[in-house]
């Protein structure tokens, strides 16, 4: 049938493309000190900055690999290439990018997503930024959206006084390779009381075989000024494993309001290990709004610190695992204040042998009176090679907090199936239907048009287990 | 016969209680469980060669495994509060000091039967002579291995039911000087709950086990008590490391309750493990009130199609206490259903820590598992730690759920109380012990459940009592 064909056509290849780009500069394979030391050199920082990697660069060679999450066996840090530079220097202009990254960007749909209604884009070639623009409001209402090795030069003070401050080198292994080795990236800074009134937008993405992607974010929203930030990911697939050990911070000052919105879909050789983390203080408002689909291996849960009165945390993170992959995801609220307020929803959906795993931890901290938290994890699986697994942590340290968790798991009702078959869908259309009413809760906080993109990705998921 | 073990303890005593080694949280409090102890008991008793192996076999296990053998739950282990170096182990039960009483077991008497173990005696043995003639045996398990040798060997180092990795279940294994059994042949009912009491608490450490076998289609109840014994020493630690080993045949029915209500100073490390046959039933009813610091694990093993678990728990702390509680229900049958719920009450500095796995496995088909944990904390510093945590690889189940909460008493349910001319106090009472009722319910013993509520009752006393102290200052 031809509406079915239709349905299952497979658009993958329009993701996956692999650009011969001409290296200007890169690291040889393999960590070690030199190689932090070059890369310190190459983008000519502060004495501070090396000081910072090469701090980092020790404590990732004395942490053990963690033994809980996903196999991370295979990743062998000297295949690694950890620092490439795909042109010499920042680009202001469209015009000004060169033509063959700029036909990766065409294949990726930015300039239309920038005429229609993008705020500004910071697009991530391999290791470096390598096209910036910002609409001239923007810059007009003091927003800075810039790469991250680029805000290090422009607004070095800033810069050092809140980078790191989130995400400390030693809070995890890959935070400390990335704190050691860390390119690229995106620059945020929000005035006052300034309400961004689009969405600001960034695309990674990883080209060249055993690239690391080590980029490194930092969102600083001032008070009582609002933001949308979204990254969207798609790589080319390549037989051999690459890794993206990426960090974000983001800084919620008092009465700020922060969205922070992750549509993933790494190719299934991708182990992406990410410390996500931010910071909410008085009144302010911090959400994660997250999507894992592909990758070998996910590590994610974004993190809010619920650090001043009245702060309000909501994580909203979805999963799909296919075939040889395992999202080990979830979230974090820690509540340090009064009156703080919390809310995380997981959906997760495996199949054909893949493995979905929700890992969370709420942690309500003496002294935080009036907490009110809740947790909702469900989670489907499409048939009995999959896996899924539930793993959250409760830590209630005070007398008055409000605290309900729930979880459930189970498979795609027959009945569901059967109804909608009996109106015309094939069992692939129906099953596809259902998954994404599941997955509704995520797809309504999206714009429109990464509502659709993202729901293509699921469909193209899921025809991988109707082929 | 060698004496090595009363020697060591008279003559060390003081030495090792002089310094008390630092420790990390997952470290054992103590370090007397090794090689020569395992063989002094062995010789002790002059065991016969494949009880003695299986004892070193066990050792092996138990110095090859961390105390958390999960890492899902390694951030969560304290130990801390334990220092046991003084609590030397007793090198071996008393024989014969049972005081047979069959009288106060005859049709007439609320109880089938009763094994009180005290300290290193065996205090009272005895049995319904109608169960024991259907042939229902209750008796320590040195007593079974004489009487029924293939059985007893069996059971003890066969066909064991221990988790695999667990240190402390394997430590018992190695260096286990007293057990309680109880074996119900097939299709026999025992009516009347059996009583199997330990009482503990003078400083030292007591390793025991416990197995019960129900034969297929056997019914019988047992309710489980640890209590203080009159041996205590104030401020001196005592340690009791129990098994429960219980085998369910086909159809079987079991309803299991434990108490306990041990002293201050009690260091109670209790490790279950549950093998339950096909279309049986297990009701545990578990209330921990007792003990300085408490670790505790219960395992579900759902091996039979249509074998059921219901499992509800509470635990009500106070003061210091620290309640370390996990649960793991592996549903492997098909149809099996696990219904577990867990509630915890803290005062004080309590800490109460709850993990729970629920496994689904492949061959789990049309499983319905529903676990539930819930807290209340009732004073600033007291912590409730929540792990309800789900594998699944089965995705055909009826149910697979769990949920948890945490709160504060509820102001609806206060005003309500109150508004019926119920004072404050005691309304807050109502709420908290009607919370906790559903264990009580549970004990198939009607004294054992008034003396339950009256433990609650003086537990919530108590800490009333030092809350409106703590007020008043």
């Amino acid at each position: 049938m031809t509406s079915t064909r239709d349905l299952v056509r497979d658009e993958r290849d329009q993701y996956a493309f692999h650009d011969d780009i001409v290296y200007l500069a890169e690291t040889k394979r393999g960590l070690t000190r030199e190689t932090v030391e070059e890369i310190s050199r190459f983008k000519e920082e502060p004495e501070w900055m090396l000081e910072f990697r090469l701090r980092a660069y020790d404590h990732f060679l004395k942490r053990p690999m963690p033994k809980w999450g996903g196999d991370l066996g295979t990743i062998d840090y000297d295949k690694i290439v950890y620092y490439r530079k795909p042109s010499e220097r920042q680009e202001k202009s469209w015009d000004d990018v060169p033509e063959q990254i700029k036909q990766t960007f065409e294949k990726l749909g930015i300039p239309e997503a920038e005429r229609k209604f993008l705020a500004g884009v910071g697009a991530q070639y391999d290791s470096e930024v390598v096209y910036h623009s910002v609409r001239e409001e923007l810059q007009k209402i003091g927003v800075v959206f810039m790469g991250t090795d680029q805000a290090l030069k422009e607004y070095p003070d800033l810069f050092r006084k809140h980078f790191g401050t989130v995400v400390p080198p030693e809070d995890n292994k890959f935070a400390a390779l990335n704190s050691a080795v860390w390119s690229g990236g995106s620059f945020v800074y929000v005035p006052k009381g300034v309400e961004v009134p689009l969405p600001l937008q960034a695309y990674f993405r990883i080209n060249g075989e055993n690239t690391g992607q080590f980029e490194r974010t930092l969102i600083l929203v001032d008070e009582d000024a609002k933001v949308h930030y979204i990254e969207g990911c798609t790589a080319p697939i390549y037989a051999t494993d690459s890794l993206h050990a990426a960090v974000v911070e983001v800084i919620a000052l008092p009465g700020a309001k922060v969205r922070y919105t992750t549509i993933q879909n790494w190719s299934n050789d991708v182990y992406n290990l990410v410390t996500k983390r931010a910071h909410a203080h008085e009144r302010a408002t911090v959400e994660w709004v997250d999507a894992n689909t592909g990758s070998r291996l996910t590590m994610k849960y974004p993190a809010i610190y619920l650090r001043g009165e009245g702060a309000t945390a909501e994580v909203i993170s979805v999963a799909v695992a296919g075939k040889d992959q395992h999202q080990d995801t979830g979230a974090k609220a820690v509540h340090l204040a009064k009156n703080t307020t919390s809310r995380i929803v997981s959906k997760s959906v495996s199949k054909d042998g893949g493995r979905a795993t929700y890992r969370g931890q709420l942690r309500v901290a003496p002294g935080a009176t009036g907490v009110t938290a809740s947790v909702r994890c469900d989670a489907l699986m499409l048939d009995d090679q999959s896996r899924s697994d539930t793993y959250p942590y409760i830590d209630i340290q005070e007398d008055d907090t409000t605290m309900t968790h729930e979880a459930t798991v189970g498979k795609v009702s027959a009945d569901q199936v059967f109804y909608l078959m009996s109106r015309g869908l094939t069992e692939n259309e129906a099953t596809n239907l259902i998954v994404q009413g599941f997955l509704e809760v995520f797809t309504k906080e999206l714009p429109m048009e990464y509502a659709i993109e993202f729901n293509r990705l699921v469909k193209l998921e899921m025809e991988g287990s109707l082929g | 016969m060698s004496d090595a073990v009363t020697e060591t303890a008279e003559t060390s005593t003081p030495a090792r209680a002089a310094r008390a080694p630092r420790r990390a949280p997952g470290d054992l409090p103590f370090t007397f469980v090794d090689a020569a102890l395992v063989t002094a008991i062995s010789d002790r008793h002059d065991e016969p060669a494949w009880l003695r192996e299986d004892r070193l076999a066990a050792l092996a296990q138990f110095d090859a495994l961390p105390v958390e053998s999960s890492m899902l739950y390694t951030p969560y282990v304290d130990l801390r509060a334990a220092s046991l170096d003084a609590a030397l182990p007793y090198p071996t039960a008393q024989d014969g000091a049972a005081v047979a009483d069959a009288a106060a077991h005859g049709a007439d008497a609320p109880t089938a039967g009763l094994l009180e173990l005290r300290e290193d005696t065996i205090a009272v043995a005895t049995l319904d002579p109608a169960a024991e003639a259907a042939g229902v045996r209750l008796m320590t398990l040195g007593q079974l291995l004489m009487t029924d040798h293939p059985l007893g060997r069996r059971l003890v180092a066969e066909d064991v039911a221990l988790p695999a990795d667990d240190k402390l279940a394997w430590m018992g294994r190695a260096a286990w000087t007293q057990g309680a059994a109880l074996v119900v042949p097939a299709g026999v009912r025992v009516e009347r709950p059996i009583v199997i009491r330990w009482a503990v608490g003078a400083p030292r450490t007591t390793i025991a086990r416990t197995v019960i076998v129900l034969g297929d289609g056997a019914e019988a109840s047992v309710v489980e008590e640890l209590v203080t014994s009159d041996g205590g020493v104030a401020g001196e630690q005592s340690l009791l490391s129990l098994t429960t080993e219980i085998h369910l045949g086909a159809h079987a029915r079991l309803a299991m309750s434990s108490l306990q209500e041990t002293g201050p100073d009690q260091v109670v490390f209790q490790q279950r493990l549950a093998r339950i046959g096909e279309a049986a039933d297990l009701r545990w009813a578990l209330a921990q009130l007792g003990g300085r610091l408490v670790r505790s694990r219960v395992d579900n093993v759902l091996a039979g199609d249509r074998s059921v678990v219901e499992q509800t728990e509470i635990v009500f702390g106070n003061a210091d206490q620290l309640h370390d509680l996990t649960s793991y229900t592996r549903h492997v049958g098909r149809d099996t259903s696990g219904q577990l719920l867990s509630k915890g009450v803290l005062l004080d500095n309590a800490r109460s820590y709850m993990k729970g796995l629920i496994s689904i496995e492949k061959t789990a088909i049309g499983t319905d598992s529903y676990l539930g944990e819930f807290g209340m904390n009732l004073s600033k510093k007291a912590r409730a730690v929540a792990i309800p945590s789900l594998e699944i690889d089965q995705p055909d189940c009826r149910r697979a759920a769990h949920s948890s909460s945490v709160g504060p008493i509820d102001d609806a349910q206060l005003f309500y109380l109150e508004s019926r001319g119920i004072s404050p106090d005691e309304a807050r009472k109502f709420i908290v012990l009607g919370f906790l009722e559903p264990v009580v319910a549970r004990v198939p013993l009607e004294e054992a459940q008034d003396r339950l509520r009256d433990a609650l009752e003086a537990k919530w006393a108590a800490g009333f009592v030092a809350a409106g102290a703590a007020t008043a200052a």
